[in-house]
């Protein structure tokens, strides 16, 4: 209570500096504000001079109201799933359809494809035997192993039970497998020149 | 047990109850005498064995270049390759191979005429050109021979027969006899039998060879007894526990020329005892 009649005392009191400091600069043209216009100026209050009205409660409701609808309008357009990636292995280049690409390929005749049969089965032997052989030296090397492993544990637990421990130092095992012709030594290769066209998609 | 049990039963309740506990002691010296059994069965095995250890090493040279193919793999392989050509549709170079033919046979024709042809879809450097330069430039580069010339004839290179993989053979005394076989060491006290085995590869005089050991077990075993003479009560004979291992590295050219032989398997018959062999040949796989 004291609160407010303080505030209106100030109020009262600056509306009274106000009215007495503009009465004593009446005769320049300077305003010191909008509100009070000055004698010598035409009389035009501010709505006829048509500058914006502040109004202050409902234009911060309409500016919020504003930025909600576009959110709203954002998550429906992200509610949309990405589109995915697609893997170009799986799609068929339209240049393979080409008609002009097909081979002219002769007929063949009744020998070549009987010779052709008759090698697949006997390819299919010789495979079939190649894979037995090597199934049976595969076991025969699991045998001889795992009778070593018993007379190990017949002669002592100790050592039977460092062998069976697993060696953490054998993996990652890498070997150079055999290639056609055997490495040239101080050999020096070209460096390869290539334009990398890989499409680079992101969703 | 069904002894205890019966004279339990023929006793009066509180002799039964006052029994239960000596019962479960009868059960309990029982357990325990099994158990005892069980540790003097142990002690006899702690006790030292009349075998003397051995660790031995198997060091495969794997191969460096690929096998020949046999007939009937070459005549396959012909097969194949034809029948991908026939599946197969013409790619773009062998299509402007072609048209180039084409424009030629057009351009040697009698009613030649020159304003017919599209000039912008011609070029300068016709297919074939490029291929008779990719042809000259393969010339250029020579690979390395597949077989060497000393092929049959050197055995402590590990160089020859590149095709197959190899066996370190070493030629040690062993009981008074000097035999060919997988390099072993006795086995010391404190050490497992693979450090035996990379010491006996290490131990070799004067080679250095670098090697990766597959694994801490045993690959095969063989044993053999000491001649009469020699053996006593505690030494009947030796086990030797074969450890495999892959060349990783490194030669053994300062080693002396007839003490050791890369040696593939078909041929380690000519250098090893029968009995040795026999075991030997199970755990060499020559896939």
């Amino acid at each position: 209570m004291s609160g407010i009649v303080y505030r209106s005392l100030i109020q009262l009191s600056s509306r009274a500096a106000l009215t007495s400091g503009c009465g004593s600069f009446v005769a320049t043209p300077v305003r010191q504000s909008h509100w009070f216009s000055s004698v010598l100026s035409l009389k035009s209050s501010a709505p006829l001079r048509a500058e914006p009205k502040k109004k202050k409660k409902v234009d911060p409701r309409r500016e919020l109201l504003v930025k909600e609808r576009l959110k709203k309008k954002l998550k429906k357009l992200e509610k949309v799933p990405p589109e995915l990636i697609p893997v170009e292995d799986f799609i068929t280049p339209v240049h393979c359809f080409d008609k002009t690409r097909i081979r002219s390929n002769p007929l063949l005749s009744f020998e070549e494809s009987e010779r052709r049969d008759l090698l697949l089965k006997e390819w299919s032997r010789y495979k079939h035997s190649q894979h037995q052989a090597e199934m049976t030296a595969i076991k025969d090397a699991i045998d001889a192993q795992k009778q070593a492993l018993e007379e190990l544990k017949m002669e002592s637990e100790d050592l039977y039970k460092a062998a069976v421990s697993p060696d953490t130092n054998l993996f990652p095992f890498t070997h150079q497998g055999p290639c056609y012709t055997p490495p040239i030594p101080n050999y020096d290769p070209p460096d390869g020149k290539y334009n990398d066209i890989t499409r680079v998609y992101t969703q | 047990m069904a002894a205890l049990c019966w004279r339990s039963a023929s006793r009066p309740l509180w002799q039964i109850i006052a029994r239960q506990g000596t019962l479960k002691a009868g059960v309990r010296n029982l357990s325990s005498s099994t158990q005892r059994w069980c540790a003097q069965k142990l002690r006899a095995v702690n006790s030292p064995s009349p075998w003397v250890l051995h660790g031995a090493v198997c060091l495969q040279r794997l191969p460096v270049i690929s096998q020949d193919r046999n007939p009937i793999e070459e005549q396959f392989l012909d097969l194949l390759q034809q029948l991908e050509q026939e599946k197969s549709m013409l790619s773009d170079h062998e299509l402007r191979l072609l048209l180039d033919s084409d424009r030629l046979s057009r351009k040697q024709e009698a009613d030649y005429g020159s304003d017919d042809e599209d000039y912008e879809s011609q070029d300068i450097v016709t297919a074939q050109d490029l291929e008779d330069a990719w042809e000259q430039k393969l010339k250029q580069f020579k690979p390395a021979l597949r077989i060497k010339a000393s092929d049959n004839t050197d055995v402590s290179s590990s160089e020859c027969f590149l095709g197959d993989s190899l066996v370190l053979l070493v030629k040690q005394d062993v009981g008074h006899q000097n035999v060919w076989l997988l390099p072993q060491l006795q086995w010391e006290a404190g050490e497992t039998l693979r450090q035996t085995a990379e010491r006996a590869l290490s131990s070799l005089p004067g080679a250095e060879l670098k090697a990766t050991f597959l694994g801490n077990s045993p690959c095969g075993f063989y044993k053999y007894q000491f001649p009469k003479n020699v053996q006593t009560e505690s030494r009947i004979g030796a086990k030797v526990f074969f450890f495999k291992s892959l060349l990783s590295g490194g030669d053994c050219s300062s080693l002396q020329k007839d003490s050791f032989a890369w040696v593939r398997k078909d041929e380690l018959q000519d250098y090893l005892k029968p009995k040795y062999l026999k075991q030997v040949k199970r755990f060499i796989l020559n896939l």
